[in-house]
């Protein structure tokens, strides 16, 4: 048997850690969907490459709260949701509860406009792919059940080197990029800190911390391997992040240069055809299909786990319909509203799927103190709370977060 | 019993909710402070409140009142006796003189409201959204604990506007859910002595049927489901064992001590333990096969020599047998003997000193027949068999067209080694029967 067999310490080292990841890549790979790809070309091609020095803070930021969530679940052996309802008590548990609800609708709303987008490039009408999309998550996951629905996925992960190429293909000017990443710029106009604070929402957005600890703690890691889950961690930060980059400097490179201002993730996947070439622009389209039909499979149905698990709710795919109603009702929901607002005619879905990013970057400060509150707490991480550098390090995101929500909104209302 | 209990009656009764926050006043009528909890005694059925925990005006550390210090409870306060500053402490404990309570005490908000408990008469985990108590001769006892929607609400302060809004659309009124105290076993442990703070309740933790305690653990998170499994007895652990899913149950046997997992596998059937064994990593199974009793050590490893997939695999060497010149009235005596579980005992075999096998015979036989005739004499000698190394698929295929309820196996000797029953059989082919 395989299990006899152990040669060296270092092949140990590497089964456990093949056992431990997955929380951490497949997070940041969904936190690459349709909202994320449409913010990072909107930042790309509104703005160059004048805001690719963020994604360096913004990694940062994400690793920390990141490994805050991963060991809040190895730890605890709880979902957030779980330990929230039980320090917090009902009341708070359930207005945060509503507030995430809203933005995952947001993202929700975001993918199916995402789906839409990806095949009109084909054009594809939205009145076929979305309601077929739709009808696919909804069994997808119910057919299956959440493991199958990763696995699937997680092998389409591999797509997302796509953006790497149609990034690679658009020949950008990486002094240029350099420039960018190292020399920091920010205009104080509502437009830069509105595409800021969306670009942070995108990549830490508030139902990533949920999924992150849920995973961990269906993954059942001990204490003793937690090294692998950070390792899993790091690493998905990083995918994140370079895919990020990918495809903010192609977008910069093409449409930026040439003066194209682009209003949707179609947009860019169109304008991308005559400047470099039509595979990077099906490249483009087809990464952004992958992307939001990963994300509209996961994101209703953690939504429906979150939310049952605070509420005291039943839950799970493997219950009947009549055994957890509240459950399987708030995922149909998610998924109906989403697709139908997509239909609606007339909807500016641009607003809808950038707000939502934003509304991700607002929220977000408000996630993150709980975390924080939580993870101080002796009797709940026992010796595993925060180290005091650690503490100063997080305290300082949040801050910083909540003053740039504020500057945002200051600017947005005309008062600054 | 889930109650639902009507307006009316409600007069004496008072949901933790509305106590919650309510101010304390002194016997001047001065403020105090607002109540944080109350602290129970869980000796008795329906635990009494012994203590009062307060935030004082001004001041920020918790304080605690002993229950007799307590006037009355009306309108919107806590009204206290006079004297009662000086019964404030910060240690409860000390508080106990009135109600002299058995048992330990915990903290109703802090360790019971929010939080998850098992409710032993629906065998199930269940989020605490409120608690019902009762005001009656001088004491307030904890008598049901909400589960429903309307504690929710109750909680958040819109029962008013949610009845106003149900009656007007539906003519319809959201009911409690309320399930009575003594069915509650709580999840909060005793940190001096790492276990579940019992409950006295009517139905305890391990009168629950395994499977529903199976399904219990697994909805458990891994600290909770350590508490709640070392809180069984011997017997209860090494059914549930049994009907757990396979990374529930290489978790619990992790955090076992040596010497009870030992005791839990020589509780065991020794096919089920042989099955838990195969699942564990090496090392742990060596520790534990060699912590074993002698006799059951010996069976145990036989057990796994055999591969997977064959019929040794899933057989148990547990079986009723008897000589062939034994008479009825002998039988009878064995099968009383015998402590054997009830789906191995349909039928008894007859092997020889050897232990080759002979023949069958069925309770049937034993009932029908006089106390003195030989088992030689009808049993039946033309047994279908299988042998050890036989595939489970074969097992399958002679329960399909016989439809037996057990199937002996036999090695090349034709000694016998065990039997298969109906259910293992089935499990083998169907994993998910057994789950």
């Amino acid at each position: 048997m395989a299990k006899d067999l152990f040669p060296t310490s270092r092949w140990k080292t590497w089964l456990i850690f093949l056992a431990v990841i997955g929380p951490g890549i497949i997070t940041s790979n969904v936190d690459n969907d349709a909202g994320g790809i449409t913010t990072y070309s909107l930042a790309g091609a509104n703005f160059g490459y004048t805001l690719i020095w963020s994604l360096i803070p913004i990694t940062l930021a994400l690793i920390i709260i990141q490994e805050m969530s991963a060991r809040m679940g190895v730890v605890t052996g709880k979902g957030l949701s779980d330990l929230i309802r039980e320090h917090f008590g009902v009341r708070i548990t359930f207005y945060l509860l509503i507030a995430l609800i809203f933005t995952n609708l947001g993202n929700t709303i975001a993918e199916f406009a995402g789906i839409a987008a990806s095949l009109e490039i084909f054009n594809v009408s939205k009145y076929l792919t979305v309601p077929l999309g739709a009808i696919f998550v909804w069994i997808l996951v119910l057919k299956g059940n959440y493991k199958s629905v990763e696995k699937v996925f997680l092998g389409a992960c591999v797509f997302y080197v796509t953006y790497i190429i149609s990034g690679l293909l658009a020949k950008p000017d990486w002094n240029a990029v350099k420039t960018g990443i190292l020399s920091p710029e920010l205009k104080f106009t509502a437009g830069s800190f509105g595409m800021l604070v969306g670009v942070i929402g995108t990549t830490i957005a508030p139902w990533m911390q949920f999924y992150l600890q849920s995973a961990v703690v269906e993954k059942n890691i001990k204490l003793e391997n937690y090294k692998y889950s950070r390792a899993d961690v790091i690493s998905g930060s990083f995918v994140v992040n370079i895919v990020a980059l990918f495809i903010i400097v192609a977008c910069a490179t093409t449409l930026f240069q040439a003066g194209i201002r682009i209003e949707t993730a179609k947009d860019a996947a169109l304008a991308l055809a005559p400047l470099a070439g039509k595979y990077c622009s099906y490249l483009f389209a087809f990464g952004l299909l992958n992307a939001s039909l990963f994300a509209a499979s996961i994101l209703p149905l953690s939504t429906a786990y979150v939310v049952c698990e605070g509420m005291g709710w039943e839950e799970g795919v493997d219950k009947k319909f009549s055994e957890a109603p509240m459950f399987y009702g708030l995922y149909s929901l998610l998924i109906f509203l989403g697709a139908a607002v997509v239909l609606w005619p007339g909807l500016p879905l641009i607003s809808i799927m950038f707000i939502s990013q934003v509304i991700n970057g607002v929220v977000l400060p408000v996630i993150l103190v709980f975390m924080l509150i939580l993870i101080n707490n002796k009797r709940i991480m026992g010796e595993h709370t925060n180290g005091k550098g650690f503490n100063i390090l997080a305290w300082l995101t949040v801050a910083i977060l909540i003053s740039l929500s504020i500057t945002l909104l200051l600017l947005m209302l005309k008062i600054i | 019993m889930k109650t639902n209990i009507s307006e009316e009656t409600l007069k004496m009764f008072v949901f933790f909710s509305d106590i919650l926050n309510r101010r304390v006043i002194n016997s001047e009528g001065k403020i105090i402070g607002k109540v944080i909890d109350l602290r129970v005694g869980l000796g008795e059925l329906f635990p009494p409140v012994v203590s009062i925990r307060i935030r004082q005006k001004g001041k920020e550390k918790f304080v605690f009142f002993p229950w007799d210090a307590v006037e009355s409870i009306n309108g919107h306060v806590i009204s206290l006796k006079p004297g009662a500053e000086n019964q404030i402490t910060e240690k409860p404990s000390e508080t106990l003189n009135h109600t002299k309570t058995k048992g330990e005490e915990i903290l109703l908000r802090d360790e019971i409201l929010d939080k998850q408990v098992v409710d032993t008469y629906g065998a199930k985990v269940e989020r605490v959204n409120d608690l019902h108590l009762l005001l009656a001769e001088g004491l307030l006892r904890l008598v049901h604990v909400d589960f429903g929607v309307r504690g929710i609400f109750r909680r958040l302060g819109w029962v008013k506007y949610v009845d106003i809004f149900t009656n007007w659309l539906f003519a319809y009124q959201i009911p409690n859910k309320l399930l009575s105290w003594k069915y509650i076993q709580p999840l909060s442990h005793d940190p001096y002595k790492q276990a579940l703070k019992l409950n006295v309740t009517h139905r305890t933790l391990s009168e629950i049927h395994p499977s529903d305690l199976a399904d219990i653990l697994e909805e458990l998170d891994r600290h909770k489901r350590s508490y709640v499994f070392d809180a069984l007895n011997v017997e209860a652990q090494a059914d549930t064992l049994e009907e757990v899913d396979d990374q529930t149950r290489v978790s619990l046997i992790e955090n076992l001590s040596e010497e009870r997992a030992s005791d839990i596998i020589e509780e065991m059937e020794p096919d089920e333990a042989a099955d838990l064994l195969q699942d564990l990593p090496e090392e742990k199974k060596r520790d534990l096969i060699e912590g074993l009793e002698d006799e059951k050590r010996e069976e145990l490893e036989e057990l796994l020599t055999f591969d997977e997939g064959t019929a040794g695999s899933i057989m148990t060497p547990n079986y009723i047998h008897c000589l062939q010149t034994d008479n009825v009235g002998k039988t009878l005596e064995i099968f009383r003997g015998s402590d054997k579980p009830l789906d191995s005992v349909s039928y008894i075999y007859v092997i020889d000193d050897k232990e080759k096998l002979l023949g069958v015979i069925t309770l049937r036989d034993l009932s029908l027949r006089s106390s003195d005739s030989t088992v030689a004499s009808f049993m039946k000698r033309d047994l279908i068999k299988l042998k050890v190394n036989d595939s489970v698929k074969t097992a399958a295929e002679i329960f399909k067209k016989y439809k037996f309820l057990a199937i002996p196996v036999v090695d090349e000797n034709d000694l016998m080694k065990g039997i298969i029953t109906l259910i293992d059989g089935v499990e083998a082919i169907f994993p998910e029967f057994g789950e």
